[in-house]
């Protein structure tokens, strides 16, 4: 098996071995996309706000997010097989028309399906690795070309006072005396 | 250097802590070597600041099993290891933190007793045999805090974790002893805090084999560093002494390297997993293992992670990823519920991996709570002795091979009771301290795929007790030397590297004076 990020985050072992079945069964010429219809690409776009919701979040992430769940979902026959399946099981359920608790609930009960996995397992991945989320967050990211952070507020926390960073002056005794200490306690009540 | 493949050479297996470090220590001392490492040699500026780019440009993803009821198995099934292929294996992306071993945690089984299910075992060698080892180790590293080398100072996640050490009483907290210039030393510049350590440090203030002892044995002229070169078996002759290793190389052509003295230093998994893929019909259960311990009490370190968000900004991916200890909780005081001790030290994630291991697999609204108040979170981690288990064990694989069709080595763990108590100890007693400073959230995170791998090819007196002896030398073939992680006997509550890198200095001057000596 080739390693992704993504089938190492959402594989379970059972998952994996079915994805490989089914995609021994070669279909991948059919030209079936699931999810690609407008229907169908709304439905991924709630679940993925479903499970990652954040109001602070623009529509940007969540697009490329959903995009990205659609691209990988169909990688293979196997996985398109399983995508389709899954937002058949969404539309059954009329996903589209829960509240945001009664899509929680839903989800709660299709956890660990091989769908769940798939579309909880890549955005996880592609959400939270998104530039423009991470500018919502206030993660900077690299900074080396930019001399680190150390001229850049590595130590700019105010609203605790500023601790000590050497080693507390009895340090190199501390590891002994108290594992003297113990042994003694020990030795006491074993007697 | 070239060294011609028919020489019967000193070859060493691996670039890493232990493998880059038995380079330096033979070339340094005139005695040519052959280096064989499965990854390539990346340098400096080929890092990657980015978390999940940097994983994957350089993480050992060839194909593993995992079994057992550790939670990793459910979580990474088929990735039980966070461990480097490339050129200075994992210290490319270790954060830093050196702290030595106590004189008890080198002799568990006579201080813990006998503990039911665990394979404790005394080490063949004590603390005070090992000081002026740790003094050379924390020298070549550069430990802060050692031998004159200046504190790094305080980043914003060891604020919150300083502060929090006080108010709970704790005493023992500093910036180090972490393996990361504060101030240019050996050749290499103080750290600009970039925030990436556990991605390859494109400063070099970080010490690592691939910046330091790999540089330094190439410039003596006497290393055959051999990138791209992945061994799958190691050979003997009729009176049973290893003389040559398969390898594949950059092109995948079989290659065979003639051997007078081989250095294994894969790693904690590849490590065993090549002894026993080296199973002849003098040697049916693989190599050097007489005594049925090659694979066995595997040790990962009880590890886990405590974060917590705070009402004000922290900002902890700033700066130094591990630049904090705490060592109160390092004593064996069996009345807390388990024996051995932990460190805690902060930790701090990008945005990337926070969301997949903060709680993996998890998702909904508290989840997306924590993460939107990324800024203002701070992070620990919390490291301690595990119990050794004989079936916590590397094995191979009978399902799945490897692209070379090898078989691939299985890691199977069970907890310890031991190991959970400890864990479970220490979740409380890290949530007490950030609840000092006012957490308003906190997410208690199970272990990573291992960073430290140990004790699958252990150190024993007697050698129906383990795989090598006081200096790493197999028990069984007196050519053939261990010289990674896996050697260690059992794995205390420190970081393991610097003991890996102590370990190694040790091995290297024993080996040559046997070879000076002409007893090899
Ligand atoms: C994110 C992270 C943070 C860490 N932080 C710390 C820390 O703060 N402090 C600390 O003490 N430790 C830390 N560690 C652990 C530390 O990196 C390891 O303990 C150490 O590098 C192990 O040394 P080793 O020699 O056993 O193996 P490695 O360093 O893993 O070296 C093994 C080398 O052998 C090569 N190899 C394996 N098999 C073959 C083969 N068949 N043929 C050829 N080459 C092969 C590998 O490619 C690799 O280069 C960290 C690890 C990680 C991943």
């Amino acid at each position: 098996m080739k390693f992704t990020r993504r089938n190492f985050l959402l594989g379970t072992a059972s998952s994996t071995a079915l994805i490989k079945m089914w995609a021994a069964l070669n279909v991948a010429e059919a030209k079936i996309v699931a999810g690609s219809s407008n229907k169908e690409r709304k439905l991924l776009d709630k679940m993925v706000r479903t499970l990652y919701p954040h109001n602070t979040f623009p529509n940007g992430p969540y697009d490329r997010t959903t995009e990205d769940v659609i691209n990988k979902g169909n990688a293979d026959a196997g996985k398109m097989l399983m995508m389709r399946d899954g937002l058949r099981d969404l539309e059954k359920n009329s996903f589209g028309d829960l509240s945001f608790n009664e899509a929680t609930k839903y989800l709660k009960s299709i956890e660990g399906s091989p769908f769940f996995n798939h579309v909880r397992g890549t955005s996880v991945v592609t959400l939270y690795n998104d530039k423009e989320v991470w500018d919502v967050l206030g993660y900077e990211g690299a900074s080396f070309d930019k001399g680190g952070y150390v001229n850049r507020g590595f130590n700019d926390l105010d609203w605790l006072p500023e601790p000590r960073i050497e080693e507390h002056p009895d340090h190199a005794n501390f590891f002994v005396a108290t594992q003297n200490k113990l042994a003694a306690k020990q030795t006491n009540a074993n007697q | 250097m070239n060294i011609d493949k028919n020489e019967n050479a000193i070859v060493i297996i691996g670039s890493g802590a232990g493998g880059g470090q038995m380079a330096y220590q033979l070339t340094k001392e005139g005695i040519p070597c052959v280096c064989l490492e499965a990854g390539p040699f990346l340098k400096p500026e080929d890092y990657s600041n980015d978390e999940w780019s940097a994983f994957l440009q350089m993480a050992w993803l060839d194909a593993r099993g995992t079994s057992g009821s550790w939670r990793v198995n459910k979580d990474f099934p088929g990735l039980p290891t966070w461990l480097v292929k490339a050129v200075g294996g994992t210290t490319t992306h270790w954060a830093g933190a050196t702290p030595r071993f106590l004189d008890y945690e080198f002799k568990t089984r006579t201080t813990y007793g006998d503990v039911e299910g665990a394979s404790l075992l005394d080490w063949p060698i004590s603390l005070k045999d090992m000081e002026p080892y740790y003094d050379k180790a924390e020298k070549a590293i550069g430990s802060t805090h050692r031998h004159g080398r200046p504190a790094l100072p305080a980043n914003n996640n060891y604020k919150v974790f300083a502060n929090g050490a006080e108010r709970v009483g704790y005493k023992y907290y500093a910036t180090g002893p972490y393996g990361t210039n504060a101030e240019p030393y050996d050749g290499r510049p103080g750290s600009i805090q970039d925030g990436f350590n556990f991605q390859g440090d494109k400063n070099s203030s970080k010490w690592s084999t691939a910046v330091s002892e790999i540089p330094k044995a190439l410039k003596t002229g006497l290393l055959d560093l051999r990138p791209q070169s992945h061994v799958v078996q190691i050979t003997h002759n009729k009176s049973g002494l290893v003389d040559a290793v398969i390898y594949v190389d950059a092109n995948g052509d079989i290659q065979r390297q003639a051997a007078k003295v081989i250095c294994v230093a894969g790693n904690s998994i590849e490590s065993p997993r090549l002894l026993l893929n080296s199973a002849s019909n003098m040697f049916p259960g693989g190599l050097a293992n007489s005594s049925d311990q090659v694979g066995r009490n595997y040790m990962r370190h009880m590890t886990g992670s405590v974060y917590a968000r705070f009402e004000k900004e922290v900002n902890f991916y700033r700066g130094e990823t591990m630049a904090g200890f705490i060592g109160d909780e390092v004593i064996n005081d069996p009345s807390r519920g388990f024996v051995g001790g932990y460190y805690m030290e902060t930790l701090a994630l990008g945005p990337a991996f926070l969301s997949s291991f903060l709680d993996p697999g998890a998702w909904g609204a508290d989840f997306a709570k924590m993460m939107d108040g990324y800024s203002n979170i701070a992070g620990m981690w919390l490291v301690g002795e595990d119990m050794p288990q004989a079936t916590n064990r590397v094995t191979l694989s009978d399902s799945i091979k490897d692209q070379y069709g090898m078989p691939a080595p299985n890691v199977h763990f069970d907890d310890h009771p031991n190991d959970i108590a400890m864990r479970n100890y220490a979740y409380e007693k890290a949530e007490a301290l950030y609840n000092s400073v006012g957490a308003v959230q906190i997410f208690r995170t199970p272990p990573y795929p291992s960073t430290h791998n140990l004790g699958t090819n252990r150190m024993s007196a007697r050698p129906e007790d383990g795989v090598v002896n006081k200096w790493g030398q197999t028990h069984d073939i007196k050519n053939l030397f261990v010289s990674d992680g896996s050697i260690m006997t059992t794995g205390a509550a420190a970081n393991p590297t610097l003991t890996i890198t102590a370990l190694a200095i040790r091995q290297g001057e024993y080996l040559v004076s046997e070879l000076k000596k002409g007893n090899l």
